[in-house]
């Protein structure tokens, strides 16, 4: 058994975590759960010795042990699996799951034949089903996680840590991770399961413990506690679950047609509409196509045939800035921290950067300072931004916020078409509660389109009026009047479920 | 997981005086007055019309490679092209060749800058090539052009020619000091104000996010190229003009040159941090720093040496002084 006992944790400015004990037995399913910034990655650290602990003790099987580096944990039988996919691209699948062991037949010769026979053992135990020496990066995200959990368990653990090992997955591959997960449980082996889905915590966890600002405030048994009363702990408040009222599209205006669009291996013969104040879905699995249909819309990429009509007109955008001040469409990518912020710079300036142009004056080519701080409060205000100030940089701001800034800059932009990717991937629940507000004002009150892009089916059944299902790159189904029929999560997953078998 | 360390607002204001200026500026001046302690005709206005050319120059040379530095880019031709330029002019301007006047000669070197910069930037960003590898080819390029054309002998320059290097208002404040103050002011204001300024600051901070934000950045990577071409065709004229003749040398010791210069005035590595205050001081800090070399009497062919061993000095000392802001959010600024 791995047990916390009364660690403590700070960094400058802020206590991470204060007094935090906690209990991780051998068979069991433990979920962790919180905020964003409330301690769950902190504490993974410490446990997988990443961080040393400013006070307290780590104790496994009745004896204290210290970590001093990630390869004493693996020493001790604790493996990770980091929530972004850590995995060299441009080596084999064999040579990654091997990374840390490879074995050599002295003088630092790797021994091949034995590295792919070692790997084949550990791919089989996951269900993974790649050629060995496939290059990782044509890979699907969830192959790629099933590789990092075939690396930690060719280590043979006894304590398997997994950091929101579904963020990058679907439904159905996630459902796979899952079986595999009780299988290493009924193996013995303890795992502790970090998620900010609470559908997959009740789904898969035996027990669970919720921290908040770097306390425990409370572990349940799965089967004596609700989603509500686990909410309630994360936040001290209740959870709305409820749909977001709408208003209905203007069905007569169209503002965006795709006609016929493809590109090779992106797109295929993609066609579709897009109405003023409506919420389109893009559902599919990762990789299905839509980041990829969403990135030749605004010029990032080019398509070979096809055509796009802005409003009634023939547009063909070549970047995203012909996208952006010509046809108003704005993307909201799904990585933001790699694609979509400046995390060095200020709020404000990644508030600003679409506006700078509008911002000029005439004379002196000059940016009007005092107009772009204007700009940049009234986003921070209207959208609630958590920041110590506009000067702050977006680094420093937690997920949630990240995300708010994301959107933000779109929205001083005024543009009238959002493509929006992956919203809330990360982000705590209060602040996906907000960002599920913002998608649905933008459309009901602003009259503006968007495209919301989602692998997290119960947020796009939510929010929009219509969804799209995607898969290898076409368009394979529609589920339509999911607003006036008021269509329940399970009736529009049981329309979907066809589509993509 | 806050902590309340600033960036000042906006990109330009971002280390105008920072606190790292500040400091640029303390070590400047205890230098000077070690140096006025030490060698009594050093505060001397023959010492300050001759040493701040010298510093004038090395600004250009520096700001050649810092506006590549802030888009994310670096150019190893910065020297390569000041070269082919000083050829170029000898040829243009020498009695012994065209010898046609400064006033039609100087402006079309000039174009040798904005034209070079032109071609690195669309190699790089049409063909998608790895600026290293370009501006290094482009260098030997260009050095045995230089070499090829002049067969290694220098130009005359007519003494008609003389006044930009050598004159100045009074006996005190050369041309060079008032063009290269003008400059600063120039690039400053477009870093902190213009959007070009800003998108190209962008650029350099996360060009993917930049790039889907809405600008161009294969243009930001072009216009960078272009001026830090510029700067380097103005450097080389002003040498010229100063030391009197046109020395296909010219630039050979630019390239480390310019790193130093940048590296020591702050300009980010990774982009998005440029400060001309910054590299006005780097400038001034590092011709003291030779100049005490020649008070103390050591062989100026140990400079390069001294060189290298300044750029990794500027950047563990940054090191350092990140890893300490990192630990004391609160001394910060």
């Amino acid at each position: 058994m791995l047990e916390l006992r009364h660690i403590s944790k700070s960094f400058p400015g802020v206590r991470a975590l204060e007094d935090v004990s906690l209990q991780f037995r051998p068979g069991e399913i433990h979920g962790l759960v919180g905020e964003n910034g409330a301690g769950k990655s902190t504490a993974i650290k410490i446990i997988a010795g990443i961080l040393a602990p400013d006070a307290g003790d780590i104790v496994l099987n009745g004896a204290p042990i210290t970590l001093d580096d990630a390869r004493d944990s693996l020493g001790q039988g604790i493996g990770i699996v980091h929530q972004e996919l850590q995995v060299i691209p441009d080596a084999s699948v064999a040579e990654n799951i091997m990374l840390d062991k490879l074995p050599t037949r002295g003088l630092g010769v790797i021994d091949w034949p034995a590295t792919f026979r070692e790997a084949r053992k550990h791919v089989a135990q996951v269900g993974l089903d790649v050629p060995l020496d496939r290059l990782v990066r044509g890979l699907s995200a969830a192959q790629k996680q099933l590789i990092q959990i075939a690396r930690a368990l060719s280590a043979d653990v006894k304590v398997l840590l997994l950091d929101e090992p579904t963020s990058s997955l679907t439904e159905h591959e996630a459902r796979r991770l899952f079986a595999l997960l009780r299988e290493l449980r009924a193996r013995g082996v303890a795992l502790v399961f970090v998620s900010h889905k609470l559908g997959e915590i009740f789904e898969l966890c035996d027990r669970v413990s919720v921290l908040r600002d770097g306390r425990v405030v409370g572990c349940r048994e799965i089967p004596q506690t609700t989603p509500q009363e686990l909410v309630h702990m994360m936040i001290g408040r209740e959870c709305n679950d409820d749909r977001l009222g709408r208003l209905s599209p203007d069905w007569n205006t169209e503002v965006l047609r795709v006609e016929h669009v493809v590109r090779r291996d992106r797109a295929d013969d993609i066609s579709f509409a897009l109405h003023r104040g409506e919420i389109l879905g893009f559902y599919g699995l990762v990789g299905s196509g839509r980041t990829e249909l969403a990135r030749i819309l605004i010029g990032e990429d080019a398509m070979d045939s096809g055509s796009v009509l802005v409003r009634g007109r023939i547009a063909a955008i070549r970047d995203v800035g012909q996208s952006l001040y010509e046809h108003g469409i704005g993307y909201v990518t799904e990585n933001r921290k790699e694609e979509g912020l400046l995390l060095e710079d200020s709020v404000q300036t990644n508030l600003a950067i679409t506006v700078w142009p509008k911002l000029r004056r005439a004379l002196t080519r000059r940016i009007d300072s005092r107009a772009e701080t204007a700009l940049a409060s009234r986003q921070v205000d209207s959208l609630r931004i958590k920041t110590t100030g506009l000067s702050q940089p977006v680094k420093n701001l937690s997920g949630g916020n990240q995300q708010k800034v994301s959107i933000g800059k779109w929205l001083a932009a005024d543009c009238d078409i959002l493509i929006i990717d992956e919203p809330t991937a990360g982000v705590d629940v209060g602040a996906k509660q907000q960002i599920h507000q913002l998608i649905g004002d933008l459309a009901a009150r602003d009259r503006k389109s968007v495209i919301l892009i989602s692998s997290d089916l119960p947020e796009i059944v939510r929010l929009a009026n219509r969804i799209l299902i995607f898969r290898e790159h076409r368009i394979v189904g529609e589920v339509r009047d999911v607003d006036t029929q008021n269509k329940r999560y399970a009736e529009v997953s049981a329309e979907i479920a066809p589509h993509l078998e | 997981m806050t902590t309340t360390d600033e960036t000042p607002v906006g990109f330009g204001r971002k280390d105008w005086v920072s606190g790292r200026t500040l400091g640029l500026i303390v070590f400047a001046g205890v230098l000077m007055v070690v140096m006025a302690l030490a060698s009594p005709n050093f505060l001397t206005q023959e010492t300050f019309f001759s040493q701040s050319r010298y510093i004038a120059f090395y600004v250009f040379i520096a700001m050649a490679q810092a506006v590549c530095l802030a888009v994310g880019d670096l150019n190893l031709t910065v020297g390569a092209v000041g070269s082919i330029a000083t050829v170029a002019l000898g040829l243009l301007i020498a009695p012994d060749h065209a010898h046609l006047s400064a006033w039609l000669a100087v402006p079309l070197v000039f174009l040798i800058g904005p034209l070079t910069g032109l071609l690195h930037g669309q190699i790089i960003t049409r063909l998608k090539m790895d600026a290293f590898i370009v501006t290094l080819s482009m260098m030997f390029v260009y050095m045995g052009l230089r070499s090829g054309v002049s067969g290694g002998n220098a130009y005359t320059i007519p003494v008609a020619f003389w006044w930009l290097g050598q004159g100045g208002l009074g006996n005190w404040l050369p041309y060079m000091v008032l063009i290269v103050l003008a400059v600063l002011g120039i690039v400053s204001y477009m870093y902190r104000n213009t959007v070009l300024g800003r998108r190209l600051l962008a650029t350099g901070s996360n060009s993917d996010a930049a790039r889907l934000s809405g600008i161009n950045t294969s243009r930001m990577i072009v216009v960078a190229h272009v001026l830090s071409g510029c700067f380097s065709v103005a450097a080389a004229v002003l040498w010229a003009s100063w030391s009197g003749n046109a020395a296909p040398q010219t630039g050979d010791d630019w390239l480390i040159i310019s790193f130093a210069v940048a590296i020591i005035g702050g300009t980010g590595l990774r982009g998005n941090l440029i400060s001309p205050l910054g590299i006005l001081m780097g400038a001034i800090i590092f011709k003291l720093i030779q100049h005490s070399l020649v008070i103390l009497k050591i062989n100026d062919n140990y400079s390069n040496t001294l060189l290298g061993a300044l750029i990794l000095l500027a950047i563990v000392v940054d090191r350092a002084r990140q890893h300490f802001e990192a630990a004391n959010p609160a001394s910060a600024r």
